[in-house]
């Protein structure tokens, strides 16, 4: 039963959202508009469990002073503190909330990945080397686009900018294709085993 | 230089993370555990303010019980602590899968097989353009290739051996594009960040 | 250490400390050079140039996040100057949890903006009327899928809190049948659920403006039409604000125009950097096989 139920429903619930998918019929339309209205719901409850993660690991690390526990005071501090001005003062565009995320938020991730350009550059003079076919061709379409793409390439040539759109349109156009079409065949394989119960991995446990 | 305290907050935080490029020290801890806390605070407002309240409590309260199935599922998910129960987690967790995979079968279908294999096809109309029509042969080529490189069932030889190794040469045009996208991409962050340095913080550019 | 050696051990604080001055430098020297536009962003300014003025309305889906800012931030400045300037209304959104707060500050910037210049009260941008953010919603392929019978069935309430019903705007503008496109300002891959979902099963219209990390994948969409316009990360933001400013919707240029100077020079650095590691990598094997 603790597994064949959530089989049952997986299975239900798939076979349905493919036969709607053909009907646009009123009671078609109006059960997927009510499913999608529980999955919005369901989607916020699955969110909720993420942040009640969180906190409980972050109190956990508290609790049993885990190597660096004080900043743990600071993560859980951070969320009281934020969650607390939003409910109470409300998210107008000039409430404390909306300055926070301006001012405290925004500058700390928007610096975290500005790291990045220095990683990146550092990587890129390290381990960037044409060894093979492979990796020259590689190495001269990156060189294609990060000239063409820039303003000054059409100093190097008048039509440089062009041969790099098409670079983008045609050869790289193809190979993303090319991706695309694998992944969705992958997609909808994967799809129809965990409709039909083949691919079961996500019950987890041996109940 | 600003007289505003929250650009400095701002700017302070922002040198807090760069301290990083130093090595790891205490600033940077400092600002990233406090920028998790910030985002997931953040989330939790509109989680309420945004789904919760308009989509489940307030239909509620309004008379519409048939959202108490949501609510019941979504109860569900907790269920996972609790040892003796936690079976039922897998409920709404089989609730949204089939829902995602069954959804998901017609639309990539129809998106992401159909239409693009319908702008792969080259026909005699696109030879108007006799140029464009090459190019469309070419891409023709290219996605075939690709394919057959991803194509493990069958040993890559003889002429499976060639068009893979045709394959892997489009394969490699398209990461180096992304690549110099990506150079694009992380360098325009850092730019960001410098703009906010020089301009409201320093006052030193418009 | 023999030269080329030498030139593939380069101490990576050197390169930080470049890569720093080259960020800067740009700044404070003036040099415009002018921006060549690639065809998909035209698409997307000629797509909403099309749209006749107080009629259907333009959705901006605004996901992105302060991390990816600086591309995304710009496009979105950019695109609501030209829909403000032509009277096309927009209707906002976000699906990325921390994309709000920043669709708030892009929508109130540009609206004192507008409301600075308005000569009349007619002239001024009303909420409600001209433009509405709806906000955050869990679950966005659902959502996404909903509003195409009912957007009010989605968000009942803005993001602000309140009611939808009471907003003129809102009340003419019920489903996709209003929308003349959605376009989608993001850092991850929310285009493609439009694509597979509400477009699929809609026809809605569908451009995106993505961080350039993104961009190359959505190639193919753009080919098939099924992605009616393109901006490429900090480029294509830049490449749109120059369209926005060659039509008289902007006064200046903005952030992302004024950062591609720097981005040219650290293009440069970076593919200097790679060619000295290639030539040092190329001598030294040279090397090794002559010893052998």
């Amino acid at each position: 039963m603790k597994r064949k139920i959530p089989l049952g429903i997986c299975l239900i619930m798939g076979i349905m959202m493919i036969i709607q998918f053909f009907i646009p019929h009123p009671v078609s339309l109006g059960f997927a508009s009510t499913i999608y209205k529980w999955v919005i719901v369901l989607m916020a409850f699955a969110l909720v469990l993420a942040i009640g993660n969180l906190i409980r690991h972050h109190t956990l690390k508290i609790r049993k002073r885990k190597e660096d526990w004080p900043y743990s005071i600071v993560t859980l501090f951070g969320m009281t503190a934020m969650a607390v001005i939003g409910l109470i003062w409300g998210v107008d565009p000039d409430s404390l909330y909306q300055r926070i995320f301006l001012n405290i938020l925004a500058p700390l991730g928007g610096t975290m990945f500005a790291l990045l350009a220095y990683y990146m550059a550092s990587a890129a003079y390290r381990a960037f080397r044409a060894r093979s076919l492979e990796a020259t061709l590689l190495l001269i379409s990156a060189f294609i686009v990060m000239i063409g793409f820039m303003p000054f390439g059409q100093y190097v040539h008048t039509r440089f900018p062009a041969f790099a759109e098409w670079v983008m349109q045609v050869p790289n156009m193809a190979s993303q294709r090319g991706i695309l079409l694998g992944v969705a065949f992958g997609s909808i394989a994967t799809a129809l085993k965990i409709i039909l119960g083949i691919e079961r991995s996500w019950l987890g446990g041996k109940e | 230089m600003s007289s505003d305290p929250w650009i400095w907050v701002g700017a302070l935080l922002t040198l807090m993370i760069f301290s990083f490029l130093y090595k790891d020290n205490p600033f940077y801890k400092f600002g990233e555990h406090l920028f998790v806390g910030v985002a997931n605070g953040y989330y939790i407002v509109f989680y309420w303010h945004n789904s919760l309240r308009p989509n489940l409590f307030e239909p509620l309260g309004a008379g519409e019980f048939i959202y108490l199935v949501p609510l019941l599922l979504g109860l569900m998910y907790f269920t996972r602590f609790i040892p003796k129960v936690s079976w039922l987690v897998r409920i709404p967790i089989g609730f949204m899968i089939g829902w995602g995979a069954g959804l998901s079968i017609p639309a990539l279908f129809q998106a992401e097989v159909l239409r693009q294999l319908e702008g792969t096809v080259v026909a005699p109309s696109s030879f108007t353009n006799p140029m464009s029509g090459i190019w469309s042969l070419i891409i023709l080529v290219g996605v075939i290739c690709t394919l057959i490189y991803f194509f493990f069932s069958k040993e890559h030889k003889g002429i499976l051996g060639h068009t893979s190794r045709i394959g892997i040469i489009f394969i490699m045009i398209g990461f180096g594009a992304s690549f110099g996208y990506t150079v694009m991409a992380r360098v325009s962050l850092l730019i960001g960040r410098i703009q906010f340095l020089l301009g409201p913080w320093l006052g030193l550019i418009d | 250490m023999k030269w080329y050696d030498r030139i593939t051990r380069i101490d990576r604080r050197i390169i930080y400390l470049l890569l720093t001055s080259l960020v800067i430098l740009p700044f404070f020297i003036k040099v415009t050079i002018p921006q060549n536009i690639m065809p998909q962003t035209k698409r997307l300014f000629d797509f909403i140039e099309a749209i006749p003025p107080n009629d259907k309305a333009v959705m901006i889906s605004f996901d992105y996040t302060p991390q990816t800012q600086p591309e995304c931030h710009p496009m979105a400045k950019s695109l609501l100057r030209q829909c403000f300037s032509r009277g096309i209304p927009v209707i906002g959104l976000s699906f990325d949890p921390q994309a709000p707060g920043l669709a708030v500050d892009a929508l109130t910037s540009i609206v004192n903006e507008f409301d600075s210049l308005a000569t009349s009260k007619e002239d001024s941008l009303v909420y409600g009327v001209d433009y509405v953010y709806l906000g955050w919603k869990s679950g966005r392929i659902a959502a996404q899928l909903d509003m195409g019978e009912d957007i009010g069935g989605v968000f009942p309430r803005d993001y602000f809190g309140a009611l939808i019903d009471s907003f003129p705007l809102m009340n003419k503008v019920k489903n996709y049948k209003n929308v003349a496109i959605v376009v989608i300002l993001a850092s991850a891959d929310y285009p493609l659920d439009w694509i597979r979902y509400p477009q699929t099963r809609y026809g809605v219209n569908v451009a995106a403006g993505l961080t350039a990390v993104m961009a190359p994948k959505y190639y193919p969409f753009v080919q098939t039409g099924q992605v009616s316009g393109l901006m490429s990360g900090m480029k294509g933001a830049a490449e749109y604000e120059k369209l926005v400013l060659d039509h008289g919707y902007a006064r200046a240029l903005g952030n992302a125009e004024t950062g591609m100077n720097s981005q040219s020079m650290i293009h440069i650095l970076i593919m200097i950097f790679i060619i000295l590691g290639n030539v040092g990598y190329f001598f030294s094997r040279r090397q090794k096989g002559a010893d052998k």
